[in-house]
């Protein structure tokens, strides 16, 4: 379903730089959009229009197939259900507290007291700053300053949710905090729309990308289809993402194939073909091009997981009986991922699982999670990147937990389940303290290892 | 980093009382202090609001010397005056200075000792309401005192970017200076005028996107002011009246006593 849309839009600036032209966009409901385009390509100007904050010179912007109509009346219900985040958390903190700040917007759209409260609390608990709800704009960091202005729109409850260049000034972790709390609106229902000039990031998060220069949209599609095209890159003054490259250089030395667009260092790395020759005696009768079970692997001949099924390709008999072949491996057993839902947290429970689930490797997403975890001394080993970085330890023959809360579960859930289905290395995953999804799926009778909680 | 002592009022536990015991703290403080007939209520009263300052409000004890110690020096000033050129009655000191003469009277000693002693616990009173009671907190004050809405709209937008155009200034600054742009005194005023005209324009831009960001939340011309409810402890008022009804009996019992 398309939620938002734009026909023939156009807009001049009143000094007579054309900041947007005939731009024809659709915006399906749910996703994940992302706008790329270098500095001063008319991404701040379009999301501006899309609120209904400028007026178009030519065109119009649908919502929900309804054309904006620029009174107040109908630029207030737009307001509501289009929430925008500034680029600089500075321009849009304007309260001296940040409960107050929080309150803005569901206060002037006419709620009770109560109601205004509950709505504040519960943004702010979603970002993850309850504790901080008094404190003035100056005495935050950066980050938090980023997550009071998302909270802020938040508390409207919006259908969508345009950010502005949401990760700039922020660090490393700021970020990934950022993005998380993204993917759990998204995870919720929200349409998310982001400007950017990180194509690493328009990349991995997105679900559409829009590829704007000088004022016009030149590219659109899966971020798979347009960071492909590195012509179409060049002229919007972007590189390749990183993953990307890194892939298509290896797969130009034969070492990777897969063909689709690998996104996250999991995916990329499950593109790797250890392409093993190695000798092994054939039975006669074998020829080339025939295909050989070895049988199952462990130990140090399994190099992706504790067990392995690998069949051979023959490639070459020697005279003397013996033949090169290649390996083609099928993990059998990996690790496992368990998800712990923290809104059922009971720490004896948690210790539990570590002990008796043979944890190895316990990460955590969500500020929620991460204070809880830092409050109970909880050991973490990763606080960002968490889902890639438990994929590749599962890899690896380790069991993991992640410990995350609300929408979080089910993203890190469906995140897990399309890496096993799409890679066809099996491990287990799944949701410990839930009621539906709480079995071990993939787990098999005869596997060498059960896990019981 | 600048001190502010906003801050400190921000960080201190008695900011989370109630707003309108601490006025009221304050109000009798000056009242009283300015009504002493003898120094030694004022003296007590300085002492109880230190304590309350230091002690429960926790501001740190060497700022508040420091921030004490600026009035005082007016303050001293100002009795070395009265001490020596008013009065009547017995010479309590006297000398000659470059040929004039100069003595202290007891009266105008008494009278100096009863301004030093109202000044400072006037400061005392003044600074436990500054130290403990941060601007956003007295938001509400004003609401409840009826002051017309869009002044107090007014405020609490200044008071915020109050910090945000601080930083600007603070960054230009230190961004002329890396420069040299402070290096002499022509310099130091062409610096500061830039500095000026730079924040005066950012200031403009401000407020356009203060507007944008406004009504990209639903403005609809008012700032809704949420007040939290502090009700007023047990303890606390207990403290407050042992402390009122101490002073007053102070105040009755040296009615009549002169120092010296």
């Amino acid at each position: 379903m398309i939620i938002l849309e734009t026909r023939g839009l156009k807009y001049t600036y009143p000094d007579g730089t054309v900041a947007i032209q005939d731009l024809n966009i659709e915006i399906k409901k749910g996703k994940k959009v992302a706008f790329v385009g270098q500095n001063g390509s008319g991404k701040s100007t379009l999301f501006f229009l899309l609120n209904g904050t400028l007026k178009p010179a030519e065109g119009k912007v649908l919502f929900h197939g309804i054309p904006f109509k620029y009174n107040s009346k109908s630029l207030r219900e737009i307001r509501k259900s289009i929430g925008i985040v500034f680029q600089n958390s500075d321009d849009q903190i304007f309260a001296p507290t940040v409960y107050q700040d929080v309150a803005f917007g569901p206060a002037n759209l006419g709620y009770s007291k109560e109601r205004v409260d509950t709505c504040v609390q519960q943004a702010l608990e979603q970002v993850g700053l309850s504790r901080l709800k008094d404190k003035p704009p100056h005495h935050l960091s950066g980050g938090q300053k980023k997550r009071v202005a998302i909270a802020g729109i938040m508390a409207m409850e919006p259908e969508v949710i345009i950010l502005d260049e949401p990760l700039s000034n922020l660090d490393p972790v700021g970020a990934d905090e950022i993005m998380d709390l993204l993917n759990e609106f998204n995870q919720f229902g929200s349409t998310i729309i982001i400007s950017t000039h990180d194509v690493d990031l328009a990349y991995r998060w997105s679900d559409y990308v829009f590829l704007l220069s000088n004022s016009k949209i030149i590219g659109q599609g899966t971020p798979a289809e347009v960071f492909k095209d590195s012509e179409l890159l060049k002229k919007t003054g972007l590189r390749q993402p990183t993953t990307l490259e890194i892939y298509h250089e290896i797969e130009r030395r034969g070492l990777a194939s897969g063909g689709n667009s690998p996104k996250t260092i999991p995916d990329l790395v499950n593109t790797l073909k250890p392409i093993d020759l190695i000798w092994v005696d054939v039975p006669p009768g074998i020829k080339e091009g025939d295909s050989l079970n070895l049988g199952v692997m462990y130990g140090q001949y399994a190099t992706q997981s504790p067990y392995e099924a690998v069949n051979a390709t023959v490639l070459h008999i020697h005279p003397d009986g013996r033949a090169i072949v290649e390996l083609k491996r099928k993990g059998i057993k990996a690790g496992g991922v368990l998800i712990y839902d923290t809104d059922n947290y009971s720490l004896p429970e948690v210790k539990q699982i570590l002990k008796e689930g043979e944890i190895v490797f316990v990460g955590a997403m969500g500020k929620k999670s991460k204070t809880l975890a830092e409050h109970d001394g909880i050991r973490l080993d990763i606080s960002s990147g968490v889902i890639d970085k438990t994929i590749l330890t599962a890899l690896c023959g380790k069991r993991c937990l992640i410990l995350t809360a609300g929408g979080m579960v089910d993203h890190a859930l469906k995140r897990i389940k399309e890496y096993v289905e799409t890679s066809g290395i099996e491990f287990t995953v799944g949701v410990v303290n839930r009621e539906e999804g709480s079995q071990w799926i993939g787990e098999t009778e005869d596997s060498p290892e059960t896990l019981k909680v | 980093m600048t001190n502010i002592l906003d801050d400190y009022a921000l960080m201190s536990p008695l900011r989370y009382r109630n707003n309108w015991l601490k006025l009221a703290i304050v109000l009798f403080g000056l009242i009283a202090g300015a009504s002493a007939t003898s120094p030694i209520p004022p003296i007590f009263m300085a002492l109880c609001m230190s304590f309350a300052t230091v002690a429960l409000g926790k501001a740190p004890l060497k700022t508040y010397f420091k921030l004490l110690l600026a009035p005082l020096g007016f303050a001293i000033v100002g009795i070395l005056i009265i001490a020596f050129f008013s009065g009547s009655g017995p010479e309590m000191l006297s000398f000659k200075f470059l040929g004039y003469p100069l003595s202290v009277k007891t009266d105008g000693f008494e009278l100096a000792l009863l301004v030093l002693a109202r000044s400072i616990s006037g400061m005392c009173c003044l600074y436990f309401l500054a130290l403990t009671t941060p601007m956003i907190e007295l938001f509400a004050v004003l609401k409840a005192a009826r002051l017309p809405e869009s002044l107090i709209e007014l405020s609490m937008l200044i008071y915020r970017y109050i910090f945000v155009f601080l930083d600007m200034a603070l960054c230009i600054r230190y961004a002329q200076t890396v420069r040299l742009g402070y290096s002499n005194f022509r310099r130091s005023i062409n610096s500061i005028g830039m500095l000026a005209s730079t924040l005066f324009i950012r200031s403009w831009e401000q407020g356009d996107k203060l507007f944008l960001a406004m009504n990209s939340r639903c403005y609809d011309g008012k700032m809704t002011l949420f007040e939290v409810k502090r009700p007023v402890k047990a303890t606390e008022l207990l403290l407050t009246s042992a402390y009122f009804i101490s002073t007053l009996a102070l105040f009755y019992f040296t009615k009549n006593i002169s120092i010296v």
